[in-house]
């Protein structure tokens, strides 16, 4: 597991006047503050940490780390010196936390360790080749019924479904040009049309195209439309002689 | 070869998957001791100058071609698929592997992520599958023939006791200290902040 490995700086043990033990106990004391950040004779600690005895220890990983963990607590003692308040109490939940995470660690460690065997496993399992069964040969499905059955059910799976009918959707068309053409008629005979007249016999679809066509030949200027009252009859007067 | 070997060879070899004992039994009417001495004269008669090798896998019995003649083997037919598995996806075959029939969310319990996509990934490979179970409840997942052929286990369970991988104690120790350490350092950077 070299992820560990690079901690074993940390379990070393150090020697300084105001402890001696475990680097990582020191830590734990540090941040429940059991030990006195100010106090900690932080030039003795490095000197220790990376005494000529210790060196030959550590890999890049750990060095690196130590390093950091080093100015980490420069930096809190630090600011200690200058007078910024300790937290006051080590927070429980914190510790709680940390405890339960150890421990959830630890119960997953030995999978990991187990991926890392299979992943050997695997590689090492690699050479040999199996038998198979080439596609599209596989055993045929017994029939236990009937085959006549059998075959009605099938043809019922391969006849075509019918076409979608349309019917129930009405559909109707009356063409605007068909309309303007009567229209027209209408004008050429008689100059002026009642609309009410024109639609009497009409569908609300017919009658709205009508007036549709109505307003079609006003903006052609072949006739005019003239209403004297809102929602009475519309009068249509043709413009041509 | 006694008539028995000769009669089990033929069905190694024309069998599609490994062949369990209990087959054999039913097919020659032959007891299991019988048929262990059976398949003891076939491994002779395999023995390391030919192509094939007898070999107990996922379950069961198999003729298998040797690893060195792979890349021949593969002209003939596709090799099979690499399985390329992530770091997160072996270690979740390692956790179906060991507990056995496990349902989604202990895997998730212990993995401590969502194992959802994982989970999917090797089913897809059928690496693992589900347990046919006839009450309800959670589904459990368990590992495949496949599985134990591609990792060249003789059957579920074939594997080393996972307190082999338990870490030690100062391992332990070693992991609780690089959380503290992470911790301080979390401490002072927050101080910069």
């Amino acid at each position: 597991m070299p992820a560990l490995d690079a901690s074993a700086a940390l379990t070393q043990e150090v020697e300084i006047d105001l402890f001696q033990g475990p680097f990582d106990l020191l830590l734990t004391l540090l941040l429940r503050d059991e030990v006195d950040m100010l106090e900690l004779p932080l030039a003795d600690l490095i000197e220790e940490s990376i005494t000529p005895g210790h060196e030959e220890r550590w890999d890049l990983d750990a060095a690196s780390q130590l390093v950091l963990l080093l100015a980490a607590i420069a930096d809190l003692k630090g600011r200690r010196m200058l007078g910024e308040d300790a937290e006051d109490e080590p927070d429980v939940d914190a510790l709680a936390m940390r405890d339960a995470l150890v421990a959830r660690l630890v119960a997953y460690a030995p999978f990991q360790r187990a991926a890392l065997w299979m992943a050997d496993r695997l590689r090492a399992a690699q050479g040999p080749r199996y038998r198979r069964v080439p596609p599209g040969t596989a055993a045929p499905v017994p029939v236990q019924d009937d085959p006549a059955r059998l075959r009605a059910a099938m043809e019922k799976m391969v006849e075509a479904p019918p076409a979608p009918s349309l019917d129930h959707m009405g559909v109707q068309r009356r063409p605007l040009p068909e309309l303007l053409g009567r229209l027209r008629e209408s004008l050429a005979r008689l100059r002026e049309v009642s609309f009410e007249q024109m639609v009497s016999d009409c569908d609300r679809l017919e009658e709205a195209l009508t007036l549709l066509a109505a307003l079609e030949l006003v903006r052609r200027g072949e006739a005019e439309l003239r209403q004297d009252v809102p929602f009475g009859d519309i009068l249509i007067t043709g413009t041509r002689a | 070869m006694t008539g028995l070997a000769r009669t089990i060879e033929a069905l190694l070899f024309i069998a599609p998957e490994p062949l369990e004992v209990t087959t054999i039994e039913d097919i020659t009417g032959e007891p299991a001791s019988e048929i262990a001495v059976a398949l003891g004269e076939i491994r002779e008669r395999h023995a390391d100058d030919t192509g094939l090798e007898l070999a107990e896998i996922a379950g069961g019995w198999a003729l298998r071609t040797r690893a060195d003649l792979a890349p021949a083997c593969d002209r003939l037919r596709a090799r099979p698929r690499e399985d390329r598995l992530s770091p997160a996806a072996m270690e979740t075959l390692a956790v179906v592997a060991y507990l056995e029939p496990v349902t989604r969310r202990e895997i998730g319990r212990l993995r401590g992520v969502d194992v959802d996509s994982t989970v999917s990934s090797l089913l897809d490979r059928g690496l693992i599958e589900e347990v046919e179970s006839p009450g309800p409840g959670p589904t459990t997942f368990r590992t495949t023939t496949l599985f134990l052929e591609r990792f060249g286990l003789a059957r579920r369970g074939d594997l080393p006791s996972l307190e082999r991988f338990e870490l030690t104690g100062p391992e332990a120790q070693a992991l609780r200290a690089r959380l503290q350490q992470a911790e301080l350092i979390a401490e002072a950077e927050t101080g910069d902040g």
